[in-house]
C-alpha cells in the first residue's frame, strides 16, 4: 500500500505557526515585492473558502478580501520544514519518496496497518511543527494522491476495493493528477467526466500509472537525474528597459548555471520564456553543439534567442530560463582563455560557497536591485 | 530537498527595504542573548536590545538556513505579546534581531 502525505496549505500553515495571530484568518503568501503587484503563492483555507487560490494576482485577491493578511514568502522556512518532515518520515524505515516540497510517499508492506500508521504520521507532524497534513492510502501512488485530496484539511482517506467505485464515481476527472490541464479537457470533451468513467475506459490506468520511486537514499536507482533545470521570476512591475530585462536574464542564467555546476552537469539546450501584456507568453529554445555550465555563456545564448525573436522593446512582466539536454561534462578546455575562464568560475563558486550565494556577482545584476 | 541547491537568501532575491531608517521588517541589529543549549538545539531565553531586556515567553517556530558556510538558526519568539524574529549565525557567532513581526 502507498501512503501519500500532502501538507495542508503548506506555506500559509507555516506562517500561521510562526505568527499565531494569523490562525483562522484569510492569509496569502506572496513574493517579496509589493503586495499589490505580486502573485499568490499560497492561500490559507480561510482565504480559499473566499475563492482565493494560488496563481491569482494579489490585486484580485485583495479585491475579494480587502482585509486579507499578506506575508512575504521566505523559502528558507519552507525548504527547512520540508526537509525536517522528510527526516521524520525516514525514521519509519520504509521506502520513502520525496514527491514535492509538501508531498511525500511511503511504500508499506502488506503486514502493516496503513490507517494507524497514517494517523501516527499526522500526529507526529503536528506535534513537531504545529501544521496539519492530509493522508491518502491506496494500492498505487496515483490513487493514494487522489485519496489525500478528498478530505482536506487534516484528512485521512483509504481507497480500497470496497469504496473504489464510490470514490471514483464522485471525483471529477480533472481532479486526478495529470488531468487538470489539456489532457483532462480532451478526455472530458470525449464524455469522460469522472475518474470512474476513465477506469471503465482504461481499467489498467490506475494500476500501471506511475511506479513508486524511492528517494530515501539507499537505492542506486533512487536519485533520478534531472532532465532540466530552470528558474523564473515575475517582476513587481512590467519592465520596458532592455538593460533591466537583460540583468534579470543574467540573474536567472547564473542561478541555473550554479545548480548545473553543483550537480556536475552541463547543458546543450537553452530555453527562454518571456511574459508580458503585449506579447503574452513567448518561448523559444536553441540547442548548441557545445554544452556548458557557464552562466555567462547561457546568458549570451538567451540573448541570441531574443535577437532572433525580433521583439521590439516589449514590456516584460515575467522571465524564465531553462537549461536542458543535460549531460556530464566531457570536454576539457584546451585554450588558455577557456582554462582561465574555468578557473575563474571555480574561484567564484568557492567564494559564494563560503560566504553565501551572490556574495560576488556580475555587475549587470545591480540593475535588478 | 537540498537547500544548498538554491539559496533563497541570494542578494538578488533578498527583500530590500524601501526606506532608510527604522524599518521593523528589516532591523538586522546585533543583540545580546541568554540561551541554553540542549540535545544539540538552541533555546533562547531572553535578549537585550537597546539596553532593554526582553524575556522570551514562547518560541513559536524555529528553522535553519545555510548561507555559504554559515548555518543560521532563526527563531520567532513572543515577548510581552509582541512577536520578534531573532537569529544566530554559527559562523560569526552573532545574534541579531531580524525583524518585528506584525
Amino acid at each position: 500500500m502507498i501512503i501519500h502525505i500532502d501538507m495542508d496549505a503548506f506555506f500559509a500553515s507555516i506562517e500561521q505557526a510562526i505568527n499565531p495571530r494569523l490562525i483562522g484568518k484569510p492569509l496569502v503568501v506572496g513574493s517579496r515585492g509589493s503586495k499589490m503587484h505580486t502573485v499568490v503563492c499560497a492561500a490559507s483555507y480561510a482565504a480559499k473558502r473566499l475563492g482565493i487560490h494560488s496563481g491569482m494576482s494579489s490585486r484580485d485577491a485583495f479585491k475579494i478580501c480587502p482585509n486579507l493578511e499578506f506575508v512575504r514568502a521566505d523559502q528558507s522556512k519552507y525548504i527547512w520544514t520540508s526537509s525536517q518532515i522528510f527526516k521524520l518520515l525516514e525514521n519509519f524505515n520504509l521506502p520513502l519518496n520525496y514527491a514535492s516540497i509538501d508531498e511525500f510517499q511511503l511504500d508499506l508492506p502488506d503486514s502493516q496497518n496503513p490507517v494507524s500508521l497514517g494517523k501516527e504520521i499526522k500526529q507526529q507532524i503536528y506535534s513537531n511543527f504545529k501544521i496539519t497534513a492530509s493522508v491518502g492510502i491506496a494500492k498505487t501512488w496515483l490513487l493514494a494522491k487522489l485519496a489525500s485530496k478528498i478530505d482536506k484539511p487534516d484528512g485521512l482517506t483509504l481507497i480500497n476495493d470496497d469504496n473504489f467505485k464510490e470514490i471514483l464515481s464522485k471525483t471529477a476527472l480533472n481532479k486526478l493528477c495529470g488531468m487538470g490541464g489539456k489532457n483532462g479537457q480532451i478526455l472530458m470533451d470525449q464524455g469522460l467526466k469522472t475518474c470512474w468513467d476513465l477506469y471503465l475506459k482504461l481499467p489498467g490506468f490506475f494500476d500501471n500509472c506511475g511506479k513508486f520511486r524511492e528517494t530515501s537514499g539507499n537505492s542506486d536507482e533512487a536519485i533520478q537525474k534531472p532532465k532540466s533545470m530552470s528558474h523564473s521570476y515575475t517582476l513587481p512591475m512590467a519592465q520596458i528597459n532592455p538593460q533591466v530585462i537583460f540583468a534579470w536574464i543574467r540573474v536567472l542564467s547564473e542561478m541555473v548555471s550554479g545548480r548545473l555546476r553543483q550537480d556536475n552537469l552541463v547543458s546543450a539546450t537553452v530555453h527562454l520564456w518571456l511574459n508580458g501584456p503585449q506579447i503574452g507568453n513567448f518561448g523559444a529554445q536553441k540547442t548548441y553543439l557545445e554544452a556548458t555550465s557557464d552562466g555567462y555563456q547561457i546568458y549570451l545564448r538567451t540573448l541570441k534567442i531574443m535577437e532572433k525573436s525580433r521583439l521590439k522593446s516589449p514590456r516584460i512582466r515575467a522571465i524564465g530560463v531553462t537549461c536542458s539536454s543535460l549531460s556530464q561534462p566531457s570536454y576539457n578546455p584546451l585554450f588558455s582563455e577557456e582554462i582561465r575562464r574555468e578557473e575563474l568560475i571555480k574561484a567564484l563558486d568557492r567564494i559564494n560557497g563560503k560566504f553565501g550565494e551572490s556574495t560576488i556577482f556580475p555587475a549587470i545584476t545591480i540593475l535588478t536591485r | 530537498m537540498n537547500q544548498n541547491s538554491f539559496s533563497p537568501k541570494a542578494r538578488w532575491d533578498r527583500f530590500e527595504p524601501d526606506k532608510a531608517g527604522f524599518n521593523p521588517d528589516a532591523l538586522n541589529e546585533r543583540i545580546n542573548v541568554l540561551a541554553y543549549f540542549e540535545h544539540a538545539k538552541i533555546f533562547p531565553k531572553s535578549f537585550n536590545w537597546h539596553d532593554k531586556e526582553y524575556t522570551i515567553e514562547k518560541i513559536t517556530y524555529n528553522w535553519q538556513e545555510r548561507v555559504g558556510q554559515a548555518l543560521i538558526n532563526y527563531f520567532s519568539v513572543i515577548c510581552a505579546g509582541q512577536l520578534y524574529q531573532i537569529s544566530f549565525d554559527n559562523f560569526t557567532f552573532r545574534w541579531q534581531l531580524d525583524k518585528i513581526i506584525q
